[in-house]
């Protein structure tokens, strides 16, 4: 399989502030690839070194085989692009500002297969072409830069957290064409610090942390490295110090909930079998958690819903165990 | 009330830095003005006769304010009274935008009004904060001259008189921004009208009625039509005449008064002139990156281009009245001798007109050229530069247009200049002195041009700042330059005083191939660092 994007102890430094630390990454063709990092950790830093738009301090970078920031030009006719930050032109409308971006990729104007993807992505993502574009709200801006970058094909999207500001509706149009996009054999890079959306749409994940690639491999991989957790109605943490593999047992609101390594989780189920438990729940691991296990102390940049938050506790638990 | 003050206080703390850098570059105008004049017309006898030249020259008068006699005071008042009006002015216009218009445009008026605050609180506490700041601009300029040792009363007058202007313009700023739906159209209004009405008070002044001994003009009714002139009338250490300056506050007032009453009526966000809905497809002709920049910058390209037609009408209709006068006052006529030695008069204004248009087109380049900055701090670039449109290709997009727009203005200015030509007596001999000042007045603001692109490839924070300071200083040093008195060598930095010019003898070249050389090296070295150089978004 072609190795599309590779990096290699890329580094890029702004002054002394080191956005990118010795950045390992490869995306493989006809992967989509979720880039996972908090605000801050160097995910727009790689892609704009990608893009050729801002170059590398050290270490190599190549996108199909050739560097970034000699070959741009080239390049950029393989690949589509959204913005984290979409701006567009205030005097320009939607519709004017979507054709500028795909003309500039070369799509013609008697392009019919452009003028009707162009249509019928703005009817998917219910878009008004007419209005100015300093009239439009978040989510309609990031309209434009999806259906310009979606509307002529590409051999590589980047894709810079691509939902931010879009309604959960919009969302499933956006994991639709992605579909799209995957049947058609192009490759994603998709960077996000939404888990949920990574977790659905991507084969392999690396995480950065502070400009390093922490982590990387498919979702199976990564999950052996988290744990699952058990819980059912007890009062009593006794109930659960018998059974194998358990960590952590604790009890709380009328439930006893204990963590198993992922792949050790059927070695449990005997036990639990023979003590007859109730309202067993047995809540798989999620990306948020290995996420949690990089992030987990940076109070400030996650305030997930009570899931997060749960899965934050048993991370801290974790890391204290280790220690 | 107390929603008032906190906004109040709100506005004062987010302003300081910069009003004071207004206010206090006023006063040093004034001072600076002072000590540059007494130096280059310390006698009685030089300053009678400067005004007596300048009162002969429509063209100088148009620049200046109203000759109320050759006392010190009141002919530093003739000099700089217009250029510290017209500080205040923009000050007060870009204030009244700022906290209106461009609030409500970027969503901070919302989270204001949803407050206690409500919809009008927060205009009425720009209104006292324009006031304030133009009360201080007028006391501290007052101080300025009367730090030169120029008497209380008429130094008041002069200072405040400029805040009075400013006030009018607050209200002109604070208008602007109802009528309006964006702050970069509120802006636009206000300074066209700022302009056309400084035009106004100097055509009128220069139309007006003179003296028979040359020191005095009694303005025409045009004057009157603008706070320009108002301010003017007030006749600093001449007449201290107040009476104007109170037209000039109460007609800011006024129309703050009619803002407030918009303000209430209409929705948040909503405008007068409406924003009308657009195209759902690009034109045909929108296609590429240089296509781009053109749609991007032609409104403010029109704009200039109609500052050039302007210009060149003057520089040519302007020589009609003055021979007029010349018939009229046998004594013009002997000071006209005197000053066009080298040429006729009207090769005299069309000179001085076409450096004026200059400086135009070198604004029109480095707005265009500015204009490349923007779209890169406003991460509009960025998705540009991320198709396969090269580095050096996107910057060249801004040079091609910033280039066209010179040319543009400069043949506006053609065109002016052959519509002010247009009468049965006209001698057409002059339209050959004008092609050929037009195309050296091209090739000087063509320097511009490149520079700022340098700029902008080497340190992409500086180019407006820059880019505009560079425009400044070619005006203050090629136009007011040999007012001030600096010598040859300093004036001749600027391109514009360079530029190949007409004489009575013919062509002068002047430094023709130096600026060639200027602009194609320039040009050169921006295109060839730009092949190395980074995105640098903002921040």
């Amino acid at each position: 399989m072609n190795t599309i994007i590779s990096t290699s102890s890329l580094t890029k430094h702004y002054g002394r502030v080191h956005a990118l630390d010795g950045l390992d990454l490869r995306v493989d063709e006809g992967q989509v690839h979720g880039f996972l990092g908090p605000n801050g950790a160097g995910k727009s830093t790689t892609i704009r070194i990608l893009l050729g738009l801002a170059r590398a301090t050290g270490g190599e970078a190549s996108v199909f085989g050739q560097d970034p920031w000699r070959s741009a030009v080239t390049l950029h006719r393989r690949i589509a692009y959204v913005p984290g930050d979409v701006s567009i032109w205030p005097n320009l409308t939607g519709g004017e500002s979507i054709d500028v971006l795909a003309r500039l990729r070369g799509a013609s104007r008697q392009d019919a297969a452009y003028r009707d993807d162009k249509q019928r992505l703005m009817e998917e993502f219910q878009f008004d072409p007419r209005t100015k574009g300093r009239a439009y709200s978040k989510g309609n801006r990031q309209k434009v830069a999806l259906i310009a970058a979606l509307a002529v094909p590409a051999d590589l999207y980047i894709l810079d957290e691509p939902t931010s500001g879009l309604d959960p509706l919009m969302e499933v149009v956006f994991r639709r064409e992605m579909a799209r996009m995957k049947d058609a054999g192009a490759t994603v890079l998709l960077s996000s610090h939404i888990l949920s959306e990574v977790e659905l749409l991507c084969d392999r994940v690396s995480i950065i942390r502070a400009g390093r690639v922490v982590e990387t491999g498919t979702l199976a991989e990564l999950r052996h490295l988290t744990r699952t957790e058990v819980s059912f109605e007890a009062t009593d943490a006794a109930t659960a110090a018998g059974i194998p593999g358990a960590h952590d047992v604790s009890v709380s609101e009328g439930r006893a909930r204990f963590t198993v390594d992922s792949d050790q989780v059927t070695a449990a189920l005997p036990e639990l079998a023979r003590l007859h438990v109730a309202g067993l729940r047995v809540e798989p691991p999620s990306l948020e958690e290995l996420f949690l296990r990089h992030y987990g102390d940076d109070r400030t940049d996650r305030n997930g819903d009570g899931t997060a938050s749960a899965g934050g506790a048993t991370l801290r638990r974790d890391r204290v165990r280790q220690r | 009330m107390n929603t008032f003050a906190i906004l109040l206080r709100q506005r004062i703390r987010r302003d300081r830095w910069q009003l004071l850098m207004w206010i206090a570059g006023t006063a040093l105008l004034a001072y600076v003005t002072y000590v540059g004049v007494t130096g280059s017309y310390g006698t009685q006898q030089d300053r009678q006769a400067l005004l007596a030249t300048a009162i002969a020259n429509p063209v100088i008068m148009l620049f200046r304010g109203l000759p109320s006699g050759a006392d010190e005071g009141a002919f530093i008042a003739f000099l700089i009274f217009p250029f510290l009006a017209m500080l205040a002015a923009f000050m007060s216009s870009f204030l009244a935008v700022r906290h209106t218009r461009m609030d409500e445009e970027l969503g901070r008026a919302e989270l204001v009004a949803s407050t206690p605050a409500g919809r009008t609180v927060p205009l009425l506490a720009t209104l006292a904060h324009g006031v304030i700041a133009n009360v201080a601009l007028g006391i501290l300029t007052a101080l300025a001259l009367i730090a030169t040792g120029l008497a209380p009363a008429g130094s008041f007058v002069a200072g405040l008189g400029a805040g009075a202007v400013g006030v009018a313009f607050l209200g002109v700023g604070l208008l602007a921004g109802q009528l309006m739906r964006t702050s970069r159209g509120a802006n636009a209004l206000a300074v066209w009208v700022l302009l056309i009405t400084f035009l106004f008070a100097g055509i009128g002044n220069a139309l007006g009625t003179p003296t028979s001994d040359l020191q005095r003009i009694e303005s025409s009714l045009l004057t009157w039509f603008s706070p320009f002139g108002w301010g003017e009338n007030s006749r600093p250490f001449a007449d201290d005449n107040v009476w104007p300056l109170l037209l000039c506050v109460l007609f800011g007032l006024a129309l703050a008064g009619l803002s407030v009453a918009l303000q209430s009526s209409r929705d948040l966000g909503g405008s007068l002139v409406p924003e009308r809905r657009g195209r759902a497809d690009a034109g045909t002709a929108l296609a590429g990156p240089t296509p781009l920049v053109w749609r991007l910058t032609r409104g403010s390209i029109l704009g200039w281009c109609v500052g050039g037609l302007l210009t060149g009408l003057l520089a040519t209709s302007l020589a009609g009245v003055l021979r007029d006068v010349t018939v009229e006052l046998p004594s013009v006529e002997a000071i006209l001798d005197a000053i066009s030695s080298s040429g006729s008069i009207e090769q005299g204004a069309v000179v001085i007109f076409f450096e004026v248009l200059g400086i135009l087109a070198a604004c029109c380049a480095v707005q265009t050229v500015c204009r490349a900055r923007q779209e890169e701090a406003h991460g509009t670039a960025e998705p540009v530069l991320a198709t396969p449109v090269d580095r050096v290709r996107w910057l060249a997009g801004y040079a091609i247009v910033g280039f066209a727009g010179i040319v543009l203005v400069a043949a506006a200015a053609v065109v002016g200049a052959v519509a002010g030509l247009a009468r049965p007596d006209s001698d057409w001999n002059l339209l050959g002195d004008v092609l050929v000042v037009a195309a050296g007045q091209v090739l000087a603001a063509s320097v511009f041009l490149v520079l700022t692109a340098l700029v902008f490839v080497l340190a992409p924070r500086l180019t407006i700042p820059l880019g505009w300071t560079l425009v400044l200083l070619a005006m203050v040093l090629g136009l007011f330059g040999p007012l001030f008195g600096f010598p040859d060598w300093l004036i001749h930095v600027a391109p514009i005083a360079v530029a190949p010019t007409v004489t009575g003898d013919g062509v002068d070249v002047r430094g023709l191939w130096w600026l060639v050389l200027a602009v194609t090296a320039i040009g050169i070295a921006a295109g060839g660092l730009m092949r190395r150089r980074e995105l640098a978004p903002a921040g």
